[in-house]
């Protein structure tokens, strides 16, 4: 087991050093420094340093092909690029916009209160029957004139085609000097049309402001229009610039793109989800210093500083339902770390059952509930508990064992081990196989018996996964999660099962308390992520391996 | 182990004195046939079986009992007649979901997500992690750390929220695909098990002029299918499955809630299933045998749950395949 989970736990240090080593490049310079007698028997040489220099890269990729320290070293010189902080500036800028057209509340197509607040400019340019949405009894009513509509659709077109033309320069803008040229053309190029569509968009605007029934039009100048605009002026000062800069290519160059860079333009559409999906909701954090209702726009006048901070601790009230929380919160999680052991008992006693084929029966049927929802584990609890259910069909009585604040907290804990042991043993399980045999049979020729192996061999051979485990479930004490507890919690035990997850939720989503719902969510978060790095620097400490 | 780890030396040591081999064959057979259990091992194993075969059946049992409930004679079920054996055969139950409203929608709605969301996180995920493979790429441990630091970290349920507000991802089908197709843990997954497949290959591609994408297509696709089972696996488990983002984004668009949404939603309605039904079109004698709402929840709950017991005995492998994988990054 031992050897096993050294091999698993730790890949990934493996290849940073293996990076090291072959990072293109570095191997040579590695392997310069290594010989410092080289260097000097080429200063001998020859005084020239250029001449040096190639006798240097020379010698030392022979030196790397032969031993085979490193692949195929390819010489490259390291070009510092001269409009360097331009391209970065007229890329960040190219970047933003077209993330923008993402962005409904960032929609400069809503001209009017007639366009739906959820269309995003790139969809406002994809489908018209969108934009209209359900015009067409304003149509009719004469409210707008259709040319209109088609105005705006037109221009969120020609808007939305030139920021896509821009951002392909930008990402052309990381070639040789042959494709940055042409990145050019596409930059400035994207940049003028993308100001064409705003200045047709601007002008669709204009007639939706001239109709007469504003009360059914509600035209309303967009300020993103003005965002866009500046970012397109960036972008064509920029690519400008560069252009001055950026040095003709030479004859017969071809366009070329160096790997990494093209590496990077993959991964970018990813990195661009992840960062949407996963480090944009950060921004949702400044709530928590507004007053803020759904649907509003946060403005300055709303702003209330640490009022919600505040309201935390000295609203009675909220003080008094956070404790509640709080408690059940760490009861739950309590609970749970203190039967942690449970898997590991499970996998233990399963291994002592020499029949492989009930032990793989057993295996295969605990660890189903795993894979099915809580809401379907809540099914089986009113099929087996509930008042027509099936302990009261056999005992004839008519008890709804689902409603009642007793024990709450353990029958939570039940289901959850209900739940989860079968597949939570599964790691120790393989962890077992992993021990090796002769330490048994060494206890055995010991005299030791079943449970002296048990707790000889078996166990410690199995601390070191539970402690990952462990530390993992003190690191995840404030997440509970929400389903199980939304689903088993009903008006007579919710004073034991409110926790911090399901509290947020019912604050938040439910009862529309934005700001103090975020200040709470806040707070849990920077606990867990504190939480994590304990757990990790004990993990670091006791056996000097880190467990994130 | 430590302790027995000397031993096992000491016991060499033994051996190494010991005058001839012979000794040692004869201790070792010792060891193997030593099959004579002790009292306390028979008690212990009379109760290891008991207990397993006790917690195996409140595995089983529970989908047995669901199971029999929704194809046995509706009079007898009501009258809790139907406990262990199935008696009066029918499927008027699975017959009278036609009747349930909403429920095809939510059906389609949940195979749909499972199908395309698992679909475009499997392929995702193994051009991400081969991309994750290779050191020439641009900033590469930057971004590697930026997918995996997601993991541990993230805002809170409001901002969540928010966010997809913000990007109009609420009462809209796309919002149960776009935000699954990255998926760090499943990237970390494909990203180790690449680098356990021999670089030469990549190599001699290259050399050859093969370009990354023909690489990842001809080399890495085929050769990492394992590990890609696995995570499309889960991921279809998890999308089948997954009704907070239906409860919370869904709020105003019923017809794209989930199927598990929709039997929430069955749930904590108490008995008015039965009026949900009888007001849609068409009852038919289906409907006179189904009166029981309750009865029409555990179908329903058959449906959402007959998947995943098709599909599970064919995965076992993949599933804890994905579990050992799991340990991988601790």
């Amino acid at each position: 087991m031992s050897k096993k989970s050294e091999e698993i736990i730790i890949p990934e240090i493996e290849t940073e050093d293996t990076e090291q080593i072959f990072e293109p490049g570095h191997g040579i310079n590695d392997k310069l420094q290594v010989e410092p007698s080289l260097v000097h028997q080429a200063h001998d040489y020859k005084k020239d340093e250029d001449t040096v220099a190639t006798y240097k890269i020379d010698h030392a990729t022979k030196v790397a092909l032969e031993t085979g320290t490193a692949p195929v070293a390819k010489k490259k010189e390291k070009v510092k690029e001269p409009a360097g902080p331009i391209f970065a500036v007229q890329r960040i800028a190219a970047l933003f916009m077209f993330f923008l057209i993402f962005v409904p509340t960032m929609n400069p197509a809503r001209v009017s209160a007639l366009v739906n607040k959820n269309l995003s400019l790139f969809t406002s340019a994809v489908s018209y029957p969108a934009l209209t949405g359900d015009v067409g009894r304003g149509f009719r009513a004469g409210w707008i004139d259709e040319g209109s509509f088609v105005l705006l659709y037109i221009g969120a077109i020609i808007a939305t085609l030139g920021i896509i033309a821009l951002a392909a320069g930008a990402c052309m803008s990381l070639g040789n000097n042959k494709l940055k040229r042409l990145s050019f053309i596409f930059s400035i190029a994207g940049a003028a049309v993308h100001l064409v569509g705003l200045v047709v968009i601007a002008i669709s605007y204009g007639q939706f402001a001239d109709a007469r029934k504003q009360d059914k039009v509600g035209a309303e100048f967009p300020t993103s229009l003005i965002v866009f605009g500046v970012l397109a002026v960036i972008i064509i000062a920029t690519t400008v610039l560069a252009f001055l800069i950026v040095p003709k290519p030479e004859k017969g160059e071809k366009f070329e793109m160096e790997t990494k860079f093209k590496l990077f333009l993959m991964f970018l559409p990813f990195a661009i989800l992840t960062f949407v999906f996963c480090y944009l909701p950060l921004w949702g954090w400044r709530v928590s210093f507004f007053d803020y209702s759904v649907g509003d726009t946060l403005s300055m006048d709303k702003w209330v500083g640490f009022k919600w901070f505040k309201h935390l601790f000295e609203n009675a009230a909220t003080r008094r339902d956070l404790l509640h929380v709080m408690r059940n919160t760490l009861a739950m999680s309590g609970l749970g770390i203190l039967t942690s052991w449970l898997p590991l008992a499970f996998a233990v006693l399963l291994t002592e059952i020499s029949n492989t084929k009930f032990r793989r029966f057993v295996q295969t049927f605990t660890t189903i509930p795993n894979f099915i929802s809580w809401i379907l584990v809540y099914t089986i609890a009113i099929a087996i508990f509930a008042p027509e259910g099936f302990i009261n069909s056999m005992t004839g009585g008519s008890t709804n064992y689902l409603m009642g604040d007793n024990f709450t907290w353990l029958k939570m804990l039940a289901w959850g081990t209900w739940k989860g042991i079968g597949w939570s043993a599964i790691i120790y399980i393989a962890g077992i196989s992993g021990i090796d045999r002769q330490l048994y049979d060494a206890a055995h020729v010991d005299g030791a018996n079943r449970f002296q192996r048990i707790w000889n061999v078996t166990l410690p051979g199995l601390i070191p996964t539970y402690m990952v485990m462990l530390l993992l479930g003190i690191a995840g004490m404030l997440s509970n999660g929400l389903d199980q507890y939304l689903v088993f919690s009903n008006a007579s035990n919710l004073e034991h099962m409110q926790v911090l997850d399901l509290y947020v939720y019912k604050l938040g989503i439910e009862g529309g308390a934005y700001p103090l719902s975020v200040v709470i969510g806040m707070a849990k978060s920077l606990i867990s992520v504190a939480l994590l790095f304990m757990a990790n620097s004990v993990s670091k400490m006791v056996r000097k391996e880190s467990i994130i | 182990m430590a302790k027995y780890h000397n031993k096992l030396q000491k016991n060499r040591r033994f051996e190494a004195v010991s005058p001839t081999g012979e000794v040692i064959e004869i201790q070792e057979k010792s060891i193997r046939k030593h099959h004579k259990f002790s009292t306390g091992d028979k008690v212990f194993f009379v109760l290891d079986y008991i207990f397993f075969i006790v917690f195996t059946i409140s595995c089983i049992f529970p989908f047995y009992y669901l199971f029999i409930n929704t194809i046995s004679d509706a009079g007898l079920v009501s009258k809790g007649m139907i406990n262990f054996i199935p008696r009066g055969l029918n499927i008027d139950n699975y017959l009278a979901l036609r009747n349930v409203s909403d429920l095809g929608n939510s059906i389609l709605v949940s195979v749909g997500r499972t199908i395309l969301g698992t679909a475009l996180m499997v392929m995702a995920s193994a051009f991400v992690g081969y991309l994750m493979t290779q050191e020439e790429m641009w900033k590469r441990k930057f971004f590697y750390r930026f997918l995996v630091i997601t993991m541990y970290f993230n805002a809170g349920l409001i901002p969540w929220y928010l966010n997809m507000v913000m990007l109009g991802l609420t009462n809209n089908f796309a919002a149960y695909i776009i935000p699954g197709i990255v998926a760090p843990y499943n990237i970390i997954l494909v990203k180790t098990y690449i680098e356990s497949i021999p670089g030469e290959l990549e190599e001699s591609a290259f050399i050859d002029g093969a370009s990354h994408f023909t690489v990842f297509r001809k080399i890495i696709w085929p050769l990492s299918m394992p590990i890609l089972a696995t995570i499309a696996i889960f991921g279809a488990v998890g999308n089948w499955n997954s009704f907070q983002d239906s409860l919370i984004l869904m709020s105003d668009a019923s017809h794209l809630y989930t199927l598990q949404h929709r039997l929430y939603i069955y749930l904590n309605q108490t008995n008015n299933l039965s009026n949900v039904m009888n007001s849609s079109t068409g009852g038919g004698t289906a409907l006179n045998y189904a009166q029981n709402g309750q009865i029409i929840k555990y179908t329903i709950s058959m449906v959402s749950i007959i998947p995943i017991l098709l599909v599970y005995p064919f995965m076992q492998r993949y599933f804890e395949e994905g579990i050992m994988l799991g340990a991988v990054k601790g």
